[in-house]
This record gives structure tokens, C-alpha cells and sequence, in this order.
């Protein structure tokens, strides 16, 4: 299943990308694309932090990151003394990242320093990370494989502490308990250890598919008459792959009960879960669930046993592009993430794209079981990330590579890798130095946009779009095609045809010439550059005539009738521009007085006598036609003895009608009482 | 007294989509019903066997919907990891389906755990099958093998190891237990018979294979890939017919009850209808997104496609015979319709027939009693110029031909020419009806040339005709030129007739100009 297998293929892969807020405060937002860069953004200003491309990007893609817990990070800062940005108010800053890979490594990434603090390899996973925990204080780490063991590290000596088999299928994930004494990992079951002595505690049943997350939801249990051990009691959330059910777990005292207590339903396969944790009895647990398919689900809860029936959300918010005018219709913008802030009330959301996704924060006030919100993400794009990008690495690259676009065989494709944003901001700088006028930036610039108009882009997709969707006979993509008005862009696009095609497109284009002119006439552009270009191909069709016959008939029975046509558009003309005269008469009399007019009336008369002559030549067929005149001619007499003031006009001969009507159009917007009375005596 | 004729009213063919038999057919559906399913659903199946149930695989879990229902009747989801291919036998009572895993399980449709569990496959079983005998199982895994079990012993009979990738597609004769096909990823079709212990025949598809299908017969085959292509069995695998009417790989076939129609569904969200004696589409389904599985329940009454977004999608047919129970008014007995009917001729008889009362539309009677503008009226309604525009046509005709079209359109109102023009503006351009109205047009003109400007909303109208007219004049010289090229192009095809000594051909032109006018 080529494509549409993605999900049923590797049921291993995560449904996101390994994406993380920065703990407490929030401030970050790490994010490690599937490009292999990792990207911190500002969460309050939406503005890129740091973009950080390992070494081994392609072939160790980062699977898994977590930020360290900022209690660790004040206690570690002091040890560190190289670092001089360290000095004030930065021991409150996150700092470490740690980064899962696909091959099994692990890296420590410090966005203070902006590079790579440490590597974590010797002794530790030979197979694809799938979870990393840090521990609360200890300062240690935990990190769990494909090649089905937990690994404990020393962050400070970078060195493996302990080394045990997990499950004996891959662990999927791992959790720590709130008072850091117990370890849960999610492999086959979902099975809870003590940490030191790294034996099984508790098993539970899990999932039918790789858990993708688990977290603790409670830090205390729920009644208080018993003895807290720090772990009897809790609960425990677990989201898997391809499930729309989180389930909810009880860790009891006695070792029977092993299914889950309660569960939540959502729409789509669980991709980020945040939640608050309930501290006391009464406070509910607020859980944001992000889905695959882009909406965000929150749930409020007060754990309270056993509960047979899943529960559905308490609100869902989508994300919605404005629809433009009447046609254009909303559409979706994907959430990719979303976190509590620290006031437990609002929600910062994360949406968009991977590579340039908008963070927002959202209030949680209302009690609506739905939100939209509608966001135009459209104008939010590049300039503002080359402006913010404080540091920034990309790897070395071989000038040799080679850049392979997929395209129809036998064409190479134009397009070039575009040049990463840093080169951009490096020539920036560079230029500071070395004094690059103005004037020849601004030519390098014209050059560059004619080289990469959108045509080139285009043509190299619109050939195969056009050949697929003549193919498959498809409406929609057809019309994306045969409707762009670009002539050159049109020429192009038949240039690469493929011949097979040449005969199709031709009959597609039949169809299509016989609609209204407005879009035929675009037809008749391709209709044109297929003949044209490939005027020797079709040349050597033996069976050309009956191909073409029908296109040939259909244009010749068009066209047979424009003399006439051509006939009747020149009365129009004639009438538009009539009435357009008497506009700017009328226009004239309003601002000018009553004077000037009739002189213009006079050269009215001059120009169209002889037309009025050949138009009385049809009328005489009907009388009614004639009466018709004669009726307005005597209206028009009356209208000029009304009005005095014109003696010039007066005084011209009375017989002609043409005259007689552009004097007696000025006067009708007076007095239009005559109009009804003209019908009725027609009839 | 010469009875009246009625206005004919030209019909004119218009050229594109037709309405055919299969159209129909296949457009009684109602609106589809949609199911979210857990995952991707990557197999639909129909139990042969009344109430004809379902079963969808999709994710780690085999639902059973029955035929209205829009909830699981049951569901196994004892599968550690994702679940493939679920399919019933010829009764309806056993169900087999494979597992990512590499297991394959069987199950009982009353029963909840596997009856029997088939282990021996290294990676994901993707296809399995039960052959004609009932009694044993065909499949095929990602470790390239296809392998054989008996169902009572549960023991594996016979593999083979003839493919070089991924068998991800197969199915079982209909007829022969012995015979079953197998697709796979190394651009081959192969067909085995478990009486042999090699393949008895393979089939080159060119790509991989993602579906195969026999024909009830066995005598043709069909596989798909990136094209769908139907191979003659009986030939010894000869191609027949290539099919390449989808833009992606397409992804399941099926064939229609009656066997007439064979459908494929794409990952280009096109289910394709093609007839099995022409192999031309014949009909064409959208859907959202790219569809994994499609599957027809008997007598076509539904039809269940799956799509990767784990959206089943099921539509019904629409039920045909409810207009049966309308109460019918009484009728008189048919023998008060052929009294006197038989009564045969006498030798001084004359026999006087009562003339037939002839129905007329309402325009006609108008036109019979020369109420011209009355009838004129009736075919400017907007109901009728929307729907049939060629009547009002064809009446303006009949007007321009007894020479009355000037009066019938004079003495109008505002509201009332502006209906005239809209009908004007809107057909003006169709070549079929242009002859007719530019003469209206110009007629209308010339009455309505003196009131010129006087109804701003009129002149609005005369300007969008203007508009329109030069438009289709630009047009029209494009074409000219553009049938310039083409007298050119036809011009050099003559030349080279007149010199090959072929004459039926060098006649082809002229008679083609006769059939279409």
C-alpha cells in the first residue's frame, strides 16, 4: 500500500512529531521535525528561538525529546562555571534538551549555550528510542527502546548507571511517579517498577497497540484514612497508537485488579496529552487531549473509582481558516499541540504547520461544549522567522548532491533546492563588511525573481496534474488545469505533454469549447498551443479527420453566425453610445446649466441621420413601430414647448426623431409620469 | 376546418455526459452512512450467506456490522497487533483473518476466542483465503512465502517460496479447491495448485500488486496495481486488457453481482465502474479519501468502501417499490373502453370515426387563437426559460416565422423586457439557439431604440449585452483563426491521401460533415 498505508504499515511510529513545552513556565516550545531539525520557538511572542540540526539528521531522526525539570537545572547551574551568559538570572531558565534518536543514541542540547551539550552512546540503546524521562532530582535520566530494555543514565558522568529488560516486545514509554520512587513503562503490559531495586511492582493489562503516552494524574490518593506509601492509591493515564481511547489506571494495594477503571473517548488517535494535576480530593483533573485529526478535546474529571462507561469531552476546540467570499469554505487548521499554563485556566495552543507553527493562548472560560476559532494563518510566514532566528546551524552539504523531485519521467525537473534562510541572514551580515552597494544587491534580487517566476514551478506540476486528471477523467483537477488564464504558462504546460495525451486533451477540449464565451475562450487558448506546438505530430495522425471532425464541425457551426452578430453588436454599440452621450448631457446640464446643451444636440443630429434613415427602413414593415415614433415625436414637441429656454433647438427642422429624443431624454427624468402613459397607449 | 398544428420543438443533442442505463443504476444509492472506524480500514468483506453481514478490519480489531446497522453487532479484537484481511467462508459461519504479527487466526462467527491459530509465518500475513473445499486456508506474508493449512488438523500442508517480495494480495478459485493466485510486490500474479508443488503459472503486472481477482468462471483474471489489467487464464496469461483510468495505484477490485460490472477503488478517491465486455468506464464514485477496501453486498443493494482515514462509508440502495401502495382510483371496467371496438364493418355501412381529441400546451391553444403576446409571455416565464429553453425558442421561431415576432414583443414594461433580454443574455451564446435570437435581438432594438434610458435597470441589461455579444464576437474570430490552423493542418493530410492511393479515406472529411450536420 504505497501511500495510503501510512497508518496500517508501521504501527510503531508515533502519530506526531516529538514536541515538548518547556516545564513550568512554559516559555519554550521545543519541536524536532521530520526534516531532522530541531526548532525551539518563544511561546509568548511566536517567534523562533533556535533551530539546531544534528549531525546525523537523516539517518538518526530525532524520535523522542524531553526538556529537564527546572529544579535540576537551578541545582546543576553552579557545577557549569565555563558558560559567562550563565551569570545572572539564568539558573531559572531551562536549559538541557534531551533528544531520542532513531538509531539509538541520546543527545543533551543546551539552548543557553545553543549546541550540544553532551552525547549520551556507550553502554546504552542499539535500537530506536522510543521515551526519555528525567528524573525530579536525582539527576538521573531514563530511556526506553525498540531493542526492549530501560537504560538509567548519569546526565553529569554521561555514563549508563543501570541496564535492565524492560518487557519482551519494544518499550513503548515510560512515566515516573510523582515521588520518584516508582518507574511505570508501557511495553506488551504496562508494568510498574521500584527504582531501586528494579523489580516489577504492579502489572496492568495496557493496550492493544504501542502505548504512545503515560502520565500520572493524581499525587495523592483518593481518601486519606489510609497510610500513604507514595504509590497505592494514584492514577495513571495511558493513550495508545491507533486507539480513541485513553484508559485510566488505579495502582491498588492488593495485585488482582488489572483492567483499566475508567477511560475517556476522543475523535481521533491521541497525538499530545497535557493535563493538571489534581492535588486534593475535590480538584478535578484537567486533561487537554490533541488528536490526530486536529482538535483538541478537554476533559474534567474528579477520579473517583471505577467507572464502566468511556467519557467524552467536556469542550472541543477547532481551528478554522476564514472563508473568503461565498465560494471559498472554511478549512481546517490542525492543532499540533496544546499545554495548560501555569494558572490552570487557559491553554496555550500550538497550530499550523510544522515548520512554522503559530502558539497562542487561549482562555478557558466558557462552559460551551464547542469552540472554533477562526485564525487566518495565511499571512504569518517567512519574513518574520529570518528576523528572529537568533542562532542557527545547518549542516555542511556536499555541493555534489544531488536533489532528486519527483516529476514526469523523461523531464528533468527546474527546481532547485531553495537556499535555507541562513544563508540569508549569514549574507546579511557579510555584507556589512563588505561593502555591497545597494544598487547591485537590488539587481541580484530582480535577476533571482526572474529566474524563479512562478511558471517554472508550475509547469513542472501542471503537465502532470493535466495528464492525470485526463487519466482518470478527473473534473476538479481538469478545471485546476484548462482554467489559468497565463499564456505563457499555457504554452509551457503543452510543450511537456506527453503525445499519448495530445489526442485526449483534444476531446476534453471539445467538451469544454461549447460553454459560455468567457471560459471558451480559454480553451481556445489551449486549443491554439496544442496546434501549434504540435502541429508536426498530428500532421502524421493517419486518422486525423475523423479525430479532429467533430471539433472541426462544432467550431465551424460557432462561427456561422457572426455576421450577424457582428451586425447586431454594432446597434448595440450605436445604443450604448447613445446612451452614454445623453448621459454626459444630462451630466453637463446639471453643472453647467441650461444653455450649452443644445448646441450638443445639433452635433448629435449630424452624426447619426443617416443611420436613423436606415433604421426607419426596417420600421416601415410595422406600422406599430412607426405610430410608435410618431407618438414619441409629438410627445417631444409637447416637451419642448415646455421648456422655453431652448430656442436654438426649437428652431430646427421638427421631422427628425433623433433630434427630438436626446432633447426629450433630458427632460424624462422629470417628469417620467409620461412613461406608463406612453405603454398603455401602445397596447 | 384544417386542424392545428402544434409548434415542434426542436430537441438539440448536446454533447458530453449521457444518461445511460448504468448511470441510473448505479446513482440509486442513498447518501451514504459513515462509520469511524479505529484506523485505516484495509478490508470490507460480505458474508455469502443471508443476513448478509459484514466484516470491516481496520486498526487491531474485526468489526461485524449487520446490513442497517450503524453500530458493531460484534467485534474480535483479540489481536496484539494490527489484523488484515478478515474474511468469511462460502457458508458464513467461519471467519479468517491475518495478523501483523505473522498469525493467522480463525474464528467462529457465534464464538468470541480464535478456534484455531496458525503459526509459521516470520512476518505480517496480509491476505487470507479459504479455498473451494471449505476445508483449508490460503496465505500470504511479508517473508514472501504463501503457505497452506488444513483446518481440522491445524498444520500447515505445503509452502512455497516462489515470490521475491511482499505477498500482499490473493484469493481462492471459486470452483477448484485446489487452484488459488497470489499477488505480490515483485510485479507478479502466480497461480498454484496444491495438487503441484511449484506455481502453474505467473503473470508479469509490470508493478506491484495490491489485488487480484477471478472471475466466478476462473477463465479471466485481474490484478491491480498502478493499472488494473485482466488476464486470460485459459490462454495461458495472456493480457487482454490494460485499464488505466485511475491517476494513483488502485488499491481493491470487486465485481458486481450480476458479473456484468467490475469496480476498482483507488487511492485517488475514485471508485471506477467499468462492463466486462467493452472495458470502458461506465460510471464513476467520489469519495473523501484515499479508499483502501470496497466491497458489494448481494444483489448490489450496498456497497461499503473503507478509506484511510478509518471512514467507512456505506451506501444502500434506494428501495423501488413504494409507489405501489398509493390508493388507486377507481377506474370503469375495460369493457366500456372496447365497446363497439370489435363491432365489424357491414356492406352499406360507413363508419365515421370520432376524431381523436388532440392535447394541446398551453402556449399552443394561445397561439391557435393568435393571442401571440400571451403565448410569449407563457414561454418567458422563468420556470420555463430555465428549464426547457428550447420551447421559448422554438416559439420565437414560430412568431418570427408568421412574421409577427415584432408586435408580439412590442408594448412591453420595464419588468416585462427585462425578462425578454435576460432570456436573451443568458442563451445568446449557445450556437444552437444564436440564429434565432440575434434576429429577436436586433428586432427588439429597433422597437425599443426610442425609449433608450429611460429604465435604468433596461439599459443595465442592454450594456451586459453588449458585454456578452463582443465577448462571443472574440471568441468567435479566435475560432476562425483557430479553424484556419486546422484547414492547414487537414490541408497537408488530403496532399498526402491524394498521393497514397487510398480512396475511401480521401472522402472521409465531406461525410463526416454530413453525419453531424
Amino acid at each position: 500500500m504505497a501511500a495510503g498505508g501510512g497508518g496500517s504499515c508501521d504501527p510503531l511510529a508515533p502519530a506526531g512529531v516529538p514536541c515538548a513545552f518547556s516545564p513550568h513556565s512554559q516559555a519554550y516550545f521545543a519541536l524536532a521535525s521530520t526534516d531532522g531539525h530541531l526548532r525551539v520557538w518563544e511561546t509568548a511572542n511566536n517567534r523562533l528561538h533556535q533551530e539546531y540540526v544534528p549531525s546525523a539528521h537523516l539517518s538518526g531522526t530525532c524520535t523522542c525529546l524531553a526538556w529537564a525539570p527546572a529544579r535540576l537545572q537551578a541545582k546543576e547551574s553552579p557545577q557549569r562555571k565555563k558558560r559567562k551568559s550563565e551569570a545572572v538570572g539564568m539558573s531559572n531558565q531551562t536549559d538541557l534538551l534531551a533528544l531520542g534518536t532513531a538509531v539509538g543514541s541520546i543527545l543533551l542540547y543546551s539552548t543557553v549555550k545553543g549546541e550540544l551539550h553532551s552525547k549520551l552512546i556507550s553502554g546504552g540503546h542499539d535500537n530506536r528510542v522510543n521515551c526519555i524521562q528525567w528524573h525530579q532530582d536525582s539527576g538521573c535520566l531514563y530511556s526506553c527502546s525498540d531493542d526492549k530494555h530501560i537504560v538509567e543514565w548519569n546526565v553529569q558522568t554521561c555514563k549508563v548507571k543501570c541496564k535492565w529488560k524492560g518487557d519482551n516486545s519494544s518499550v513503548s514509554s515510560l512515566c515516573i511517579s510523582p515521588d520518584g520512587k516508582m518507574l511505570l513503562s508501557a511495553g506488551r503490559t504496562i508494568k510498574l517498577w521500584v527504582l531501586e531495586t528494579k523489580e516489577v511492582y504492579r502489572h496492568f493489562t495496557g493496550h492493544a497497540t504501542p502505548v504512545s503516552s503515560l502520565m500520572f494524574t493524581t499525587i495523592r490518593p483518593p481518601n486519606e484514612s489510609q497510610p500513604f506509601d507514595g504509590i497505592t492509591g494514584l492514577y495513571f493515564l495511558s493513550g495508545a497508537v491507533h486507539d480513541r481511547l485513553l484508559n485510566v489506571w488505579q495502582v491498588r494495594s492488593e495485585n488482582k485488579e488489572k483492567s483499566a477503571v475508567m477511560s475517556f473517548t476522543v475523535t481521533d488517535e491521541p497525538v499530545y496529552i497535557d493535563l493538571t494535576l489534581s492535588e486534593n480530593k475535590e480538584e478535578p483533573v484537567k486533561l487537554a487531549v490533541v488528536c490526530r485529526d486536529g482538535q483538541v478535546h478537554l476533559f474534567e474529571h474528579i477520579l473517583n473509582g471505577y467507572c464502566k462507561k468511556p467519557l467524552t469531552s467536556n469542550c472541543t476546540i477547532q481551528i478554522a481558516t476564514p472563508g473568503k467570499g461565498k465560494k471559498s469554505t472554511p478549512k481546517p487548521i490542525p492543532i499540533l499541540a496544546a499545554g495548560f499554563c501555569s494558572d490552570k485556566m487557559s491553554l496555550l495552543l500550538v497550530y499550523g504547520s510544522w515548520f512554522q507553527p503559530t502558539i497562542e493562548r487561549v482562555a478557558l472560560n466558557s462552559r460551551e461544549p464547542h469552540m472554533c476559532l477562526v485564525r487566518d494563518i495565511s499571512n504569518c510566514w517567512a519574513p518574520k522567522v529570518e528576523t528572529a532566528i537568533t542562532k542557527v546551524r545547518t549542516p555542511v552539504m556536499n555541493s555534489e548532491a544531488k536533489v532528486l523531485v519527483p516529476g514526469i519521467p523523461g523531464h528533468h525537473a527546474a527546481i532547485k533546492p531553495a537556499p535555507p534562510q541562513t544563508e540569508q541572514v549569514e549574507s546579511k551580515r557579510k555584507s556589512g563588511g563588505n561593502e555591497v552597494s545597494i544598487e547591485e544587491r537590488l539587481g541580484a534580487m530582480d535577476i533571482d525573481t526572474h529566474k524563479k517566476g512562478k511558471e517554472d514551478l508550475q509547469t513542472n506540476s501542471f503537465p502532470v496534474l493535466l495528464t492525470q486528471g485526463l487519466e482518470s477523467n478527473d473534473f476538479e483537477m481538469l478545471n485546476k488545469v484548462l482554467q489559468t488564464r497565463n499564456v505563457n504558462l499555457i504554452k509551457k504546460t503543452v510543450l511537456r505533454m506527453p503525445l499519448h495525451t495530445i489526442i485526449p486533451l483534444l476531446q476534453e477540449l471539445t467538451k469544454r469549447l461549447q460553454g459560455h464565451p468567457n471560459s471558451a475562450v480559454l480553451m481556445v487558448q489551449w486549443l491554439k498551443c496544442v496546434l501549434t506546438v504540435h502541429a508536426s505530430y498530428l500532421s502524421t495522425l493517419p486518422d486525423l479527420v475523423p479525430q479532429l471532425g467533430t471539433l472541426y464541425q462544432l467550431m465551424e457551426s460557432r462561427v456561422k453566425t457572426f455576421q450577424k452578430l457582428s451586425h447586431l453588436h454594432g446597434k448595440l454599440i450605436l445604443l450604448i453610445t447613445q446612451y452614454f452621450i445623453f448621459f454626459q448631457v444630462t451630466a453637463s446640464e446639471k453643472t453647467k446649466g441650461a444653455t450649452s446643451p443644445g448646441q450638443k444636440a445639433k452635433l448629435v443630429y449630424e452624426e447619426e441621420s443617416s443611420e436613423e434613415e436606415s433604421d426607419d427602413e426596417i420600421a416601415d414593415k410595422d406600422s406599430e413601430d412607426n405610430w410608435d415614433e410618431d407618438e414619441e415625436e409629438s410627445e417631444s414637441e409637447k416637451d419642448e414647448d415646455v421648456e422655453e429656454e431652448d430656442e436654438d433647438a426649437e428652431g430646427k427642422d421638427e421631422e427628425n426623431g433623433e433630434d427630438r429624443d436626446t432633447a426629450s431624454e433630458k427632460e424624462l427624468n422629470g417628469d417620467s409620469d409620461l412613461d406608463p402613459e406612453n405603454e398603455s397607449e401602445e397596447e | 376546418m384544417a386542424g392545428y398544428k402544434p409548434v415542434a420543438i426542436q430537441t438539440y443533442p448536446i454533447l458530453g455526459e449521457k444518461i445511460t442505463q448504468d448511470t441510473l443504476y448505479w446513482n440509486n444509492y442513498k447518501t451514504p452512512v459513515q462509520i469511524k472506524e479505529f484506523g485505516a480500514v484495509s478490508k470490507v468483506d460480505f458474508s455469502p450467506q443471508p443476513p448478509y453481514n459484514y466484516a470491516v478490519t481496520a486498526s487491531s480489531r474485526i468489526h461485524i456490522y449487520g446490513r442497517y446497522s450503524q453500530e458493531p453487532i460484534k467485534t474480535f479484537s483479540r489481536f496484539k497487533d494490527t489484523a488484515y484481511c478478515a474474511t468469511f467462508r462460502q457458508d458464513g459461519r467461519l471467519l479468517v483473518a491475518g495478523s501483523e504479527d505473522g498469525g493467522v487466526q480463525l474464528f467462529d462467527i457465534s464464538g468470541r476466542a480464535p478456534l484455531r491459530q496458525f503459526e509459521g509465518h516470520t512476518k505480517a500475513v496480509h491476505t487470507v483465503d479459504f479455498t473451494a473445499d471449505k476445508y483449508h486456508v490460503v496465505s500470504g506474508a511479508d517473508d514472501y512465502t504463501v503457505k497452506l493449512w488444513d483446518i481440522p488438523n491445524s498444520k500447515e500442508i505445503l509452502t512455497f517460496k516462489e515470490h521475491s517480495d511482499y505477498v500482499r494480495c490473493g484469493c481462492a478459485s471459486k470452483l477448484n479447491p485446489d487452484l488459488f493466485i497470489t499477488g505480490s510486490y515483485d510485479h507478479t500474479v502466480k497461480m498454484f495448485d496444491a495438487r503441484t508443488s511449484e506455481s502453474v503459472l505467473s503473470v508479469e503486472h509490470g508493478q506491484p500488486v495490491e489485488s487480484v481477482l477471478l472471475f466466478p468462471s476462473g477463465g479471466l483474471l485481474v490484478s491491480a496495481g498502478r493499472y488494473v489489467k485482466v488476464w486470460d487464464m485459459l490462454k495461458g496469461g495472456q493480457l487482454l486488457v490494460s485499464l488505466k483510468n485511475h491517476h494513483k495505484t488502485v488499491t481493491c477490485l470487486c465485481l458486481s453481482s450480476s458479473g456484468q460490472r467490475l469496480l476498482s477503488g483507488s487511492l485517488d478517491r475514485k471508485v471506477k465502474v467499468y462492463s466486462t465486455t467493452s472495458y470502458k468506464v461506465v460510471h464513476s464514485f467520489d469519495y473523501a479519501a484515499s479508499i483502501l477496501s470496497l466491497a458489494l453486498a448481494h444483489e448490489d443493494e450496498t456497497i461499503v468502501v473503507g478509506m484511510t482515514n478509518g471512514i467507512l462509508s456505506v451506501k444502500h440502495r434506494k428501495s423501488e417499490a413504494k409507489k405501489e401502495s398509493l390508493p388507486r382510483r377507481r377506474r370503469p371496467a375495460y369493457r366500456t373502453f372496447i365497446k363497439g371496438k370489435n363491432y365489424m364493418k357491414q356492406r352499406d355501412d360507413i363508419l365515421i370515426n370520432r376524431p381523436a381529441k388532440k392535447h394541446l400546451e398551453l402556449y399552443d391553444r394561445d397561439l391557435k387563437h393568435f393571442r401571440i403576446s400571451k403565448a410569449l409571455d407563457r414561454v418567458l416565464d422563468p420556470t420555463c426559460t430555465i428549464k426547457t429553453p428550447e420551447i421559448t425558442v422554438s416559439i420565437i421561431k414560430e412568431l418570427n416565422r408568421r412574421g409577427v415576432l415584432a408586435n408580439a414583443l412590442a408594448g412591453r414594461d420595464e419588468k416585462e423586457i427585462s425578462h425578454v433580454l435576460n432570456f436573451l443574455i443568458r442563451n445568446l451564446s449557445q450556437p444552437r439557439f444564436a440564429p434565432v435570437l440575434i434576429n429577436a435581438a436586433e428586432i427588439i432594438i429597433d422597437i425599443y431604440l426610442p425609449v433608450i434610458g429611460q429604465s435604468p435597470v433596461v439599459d443595465k441589461k442592454f450594456l451586459l449585452l453588449q458585454g456578452l455579444v463582443e465577448k462571443e464576437i472574440d471568441y468567435q474570430r479566435e475560432l476562425l483563426e483557430t479553424l484556419g490552423m486546422m484547414d492547414m493542418l487537414f490541408a497537408t493530410m488530403r496532399r498526402k491521401e491524394g498521393t497514397s492511393v487510398l480512396e475511401h479515406t480521401s472522402d472521409g472529411f465531406p461525410e463526416n460533415k454530413k453525419i453531424e450536420s
